[in-house]
């Protein structure tokens, strides 16, 4: 009896046991290994090796992006599959949820790298620690179409100017680029032009008359809800696209981040200490203090502002389109095409120019990486010059052609039922077609660029974007004379050439104090400006001192000398 | 001399064959907790090395521990030197405090009363709802939290104000001195009917002639409770209560993170979140790794404190 009871213990003991080491035994064997050998991509190497050269050979990547695709489809869909079947690739995405530099932080630090790498402004990690591979001869060999799309502007592709080995092919940015869309400004819904008439947007003035006049019209919604004059998105960092970047924007500050660099002198400044910017909040101050402020600004979740703006209620934003597009998406779903927003280059006074289209040349910097334990760094660089190629870029952007689009009289066209579901069924046509998943993926041309066949590459010209506006779009724009909003901003020709690009993405030393000083500031200037901008109007001066003695008391001048030092670098590095 | 050592001997030696016997006798009992025990080398012993980073100014560069910079106390002492770090600590130590102090309170207050009910369908069914909050996660919960507080057809400035106490919308999650409040109150809201179970389940081993007696001799159900219910949990109380103060420096962010925003950011950040953005956002390892050695050096020493004065106190303790 007794030696019976006795086995199902020591059994359990056992299994235990072993289930402890093989635990062990996993990640040991993990570490030795080729870190990247997700069970797919480890195997499909060696198993190809006996097929011919010409063949592609099936591998399968893993990637991993900062920029998360919530719609992505493990390449299941009708562009993946062409892509994998060209190349012989398989993507195995990895995206960054929440924080992306934490995530690339954590990444860069494990020494498991994913083969191929996107991890925007973090790539600096992943160079410090040696985890990402000089590209110059596999592009020289294996990259013809790289090489043909980056054309002159390789010598942006340079580490640092201790480094010229390009490590980042710049897949963000679009070589080339003209914009028509403009996303950004101040945003107004259409009812509230449409009802008073068209009235002049210049100024922070006429966008508050707009909005007050129309508050005191329709102060509430059907259902008896509030409108909301302006809600502002100051959820984490939306805060900067929402709250302070908008500040030179409208007062005739070039994007360059946090800094504010003089094109004329090269003077870099905390952006938040220009004269100009403190009028800016002081507007933001009286707005609220005049209640045409949505109180919950400052306390609201990304998703609520989301749902406000699905809502209707709130007439005016100061936002990029990107921004609060998933909002907008839902009123136009609706059919509420005069609760969506149109943009209008504001600024703060006449004498300045929104800043909006002020050219940064060709953005290189956030792009693709090659990991070194890629297992195949030459297929790897195949893939991407696919991308690249002609066939690539079209494929990506307009689908298959028959299926998505059809070329008549050498003209390409989308054609008008896929169009149709493109626009207004946005996320399901993604993750079907997977049109627009792997723009960003490889090097490409910006919009407006032309292939051979004298077509776009992109789905953005001005032809197809009026086909995306909807009708009342169509006739606020006309109301103001223009055919598309970029046509009320001014033009990129009117602005000066800045050499170092944007300086919002040249990459920091990790080592560098910049770091540190930058989220002192940054923590400073995100309690301080909310506060500034909620006070009452007669305390707004007291408060915007003391913000700026504690800028001062943090290193903000040590800070602008160290940037400056970075933007002085740059400069050298591009155009010598 | 010879026979004292000689008797020392053959005690030590019997201790340890003493030890052998009752070793040999429970072979099993030794041989299924070895799993766990290797299970706590691996995963809380052996990271421990990693420690040394916070003396070194580590760089992911490919290179092991040993070939990175040493520099003493040079993360220790930027830690200290940081205005940021007080405040943090601040929130971190003010939060948990509140958050003890009243979890405690009301879950043993809770658990009371729910034992004093006898109608079993009613008190199984307030137990059900009452833990229920505790599986949603804090991403949800502080959702409803902010929807239930906000200024915009919130429900907590509705009902104040239908009942007249306030004529404008209070923006109670944008008030820096209310932050504290809300986070202990939300707590409370998420925790209480999960830490009553383990109460109630202490309460339920309590002799029921304990309570005839009591009665026999007269006692109400206000005595019953002083003096039979409370101190028959007074143990588990106590062993709770240490091993909760052990855990008031590291108590989490995810509240905080989620609930909190740039408006009352001085009152919201913590000691987790501090050791994230200045030190793992940055890629200052280094810096991250002393935090958290700060804060686990904190919490040991809290931990026997705690335990030492309840041992003087009570004669109970976790160790």
């Amino acid at each position: 009896m007794a030696a019976k009871k006795k086995w199902p213990v020591v059994l359990m003991a056992t299994t235990l046991f072993a289930g402890v080491l093989a635990g062990c035994g996993s990640n040991n064997k993990n570490d030795n290994a080729s870190p990247t050998a997700t069970s797919t991509a480890g195997s499909s190497p060696s198993s190809s090796e006996s097929a011919s050269p010409e063949a592609v050979k099936p591998i399968t990547f893993s990637f991993y992006s900062e920029d998360p695709n919530p719609n992505w489809a493990n390449m299941q869909d009708e562009t993946g599959k062409v892509i994998t079947e060209k190349t012989g690739v398989t993507i195995d995405a990895e995206f960054a949820v929440g924080d992306p530099v934490q995530k690339s932080a954590l990444i860069a630090s494990s020494g498991k790298y994913p083969d191929l790498i996107a991890a925007k402004n973090s790539i600096n990690k992943f160079v410090d620690a040696g985890a990402v591979i000089d590209l110059t001869d596999l592009i020289d060999q294996y990259g013809p179409n790289i090489k043909k799309v980056y054309g002159d502007q390789l010598k942006r592709l340079y580490y640092s100017n201790d480094d010229h080995a390009i490590y980042v092919l710049p897949t963000v940015a679009g070589v080339d680029q003209h914009y028509f869309e403009a996303g950004g400004g101040f945003s107004l819904q259409h009812r509230v032009v449409k009802e008073l008439g068209y009235p002049k947007m210049r100024t922070v003035e006429d966008f508050e008359n707009a909005i007050k006049q129309y508050l005191a019209l329709h102060p509430t919604d059907d259902k008896g809800n509030k409108n909301i004059g302006i809600s502002l998105n100051a959820d984490d960092w939306h805060m900067y696209i929402s709250v302070t970047n908008p500040a030179f924007f409208a007062t005739g500050g070039p994007d360059d981040g946090e800094y504010n660099i003089d094109v004329d002198t090269n003077k870099v400044t905390y952006h938040f200490l220009r004269p100009a910017e403190k009028d800016y909040f002081k507007w933001l101050n009286h707005m609220n203090a005049e209640g045409l402020l949505d109180k919950e600004s400052f306390v609201q979740k990304y998703d609520q502002y989301k749902a406000k703006v699905a809502s209707g209620r709130v007439l005016g934003l100061i936002d990029q389109l990107w921004d609060y597009a998933d909002g907008e998406k839902a009123l136009k779903a609706e059919g509420k095409m005069e609760y969506a927003y149109g943009h209008y280059p504001i600024t703060l006074n006449e004498s300045f120019k929104e800043t909006s289209f002020w050219p940064t040349g060709f953005m290189a910097g956030n792009g693709i990486a090659i990991s070194k334990t890629n297992p195949d760094p030459v297929a790897a660089i195949k893939f991407l010059d696919y991308l690249a190629s002609d066939e690539g870029q079209v494929l990506l952007n307009w689908g298959i052609e028959g299926k998505h689009y059809t070329v008549e009289n050498g003209k390409r066209v989308m054609i008008p039922e896929v169009n149709n579901r493109r626009v207004n069924d946005a996320t399901n046509f993604a993750k079907e077609t997977g049109i627009g998943f792997y723009n960003t993926m490889g090097p490409h041309y910006g919009d407006g660029v032309k292939d051979p066949t004298d077509n776009y590459y992109t789905l953005k010209f001005p032809e197809q974007l009026t086909t995306d506006y909807s009708d009342v779009e169509k006739e606020v724009l006309k109301g103001y004379g223009a055919t598309i909003w970029k046509d009320l901003f001014p033009k990129e020709e009117e602005f000066k050439i800045k050499p170092w690009g944007a300086a919002w993405n040249i990459p920091i030393p990790s080592d560098s104090d910049i770091t540190v000083l930058d989220e002192k500031l940054k923590n400073i200037t995100w309690k301080m400006i909310p506060k500034a901008i909620l006070a009452k109007p007669e305390q707004f001066d007291g408060i915007w001192d003391d913000y700026v003695a504690q800028l001062e008391k943090a290193g903000v001048h040590k800070a602008e000398e160290l940037r400056g030092q970075l933007v002085a670098d740059r400069v050298k590095l591009w155009n010598d | 001399m010879k026979a004292v050592t000689a008797t020392m001997n053959t005690k030590e030696r019997s201790r340890t064959g003493r030890f052998w016997t009752t070793f040999i006798r429970n072979k099993y009992l030794y041989l299924m907790s070895l799993p766990f025990v290797l299970w706590v080398f691996v995963f809380s012993y052996y990271p421990l090395w990693g420690w040394l980073m916070a003396f070194q100014k580590f760089k992911p560069n490919g290179q092991s521990v040993f070939h990175q910079k040493w520099v003493g106390f040079d993360q220790f002492k930027t830690l200290f030197h940081d205005e940021v770090f007080y405040q943090v600590l601040r929130n971190t130590l003010a939060m948990s405090i509140m958050g003890l102090i009243s979890g405690f309170v009301v879950a043993i207050m809770f658990a009371l009363l729910l034992n004093e009910i006898r109608q079993m369908f009613f008190k199984r069914f307030v137990q059900t709802i009452s833990y229920l909050p505790h599986f949603v996660s804090w991403a949800v919960a502080t959702s409803i939290i902010t929807r239930m507080l906000s200024s915009d057809n919130g429900v907590v400035n509705d009902i104040l104000m239908g009942l007249g106490f306030i004529h404008e919308p209070i923006q109670f999650m944008g008030k820096g001195n209310l932050f504290w409040g809300i986070v202990t109150v939300s707590d409370l809201w998420k925790e209480t009917g999960w830490s009553a179970i383990i109460y109630l389940a202490a309460i339920a081993g309590i002799g029921p002639e304990l309570y005839e007696a009591a009665k026999v001799d007269g006692a109400g159900r206000i005595k019953q409770i002083w003096h039979i219910t409370l101190p028959g949990i007074r143990s588990t109380i106590m062993i709770l209560l240490i091993l909760s103060i052990g855990h008031l420096i590291n108590n989490g962010f995810e509240k905080q993170f989620l609930l909190g925003n740039n408006l009352v950011r001085d009152y919201s950040q913590v000691l987790d979140l501090y050791s994230l953005q200045y030190g793992l956002q940055m890629s200052r390892y280094s810096f991250g790794t002393a935090v958290n050695i700060f804060s686990s050096v904190v919490s040991l020493l809290l931990l026997f404190t705690a335990n030492g004065l309840f041992k003087r106190i009570t004669k109970e303790s976790v160790i």
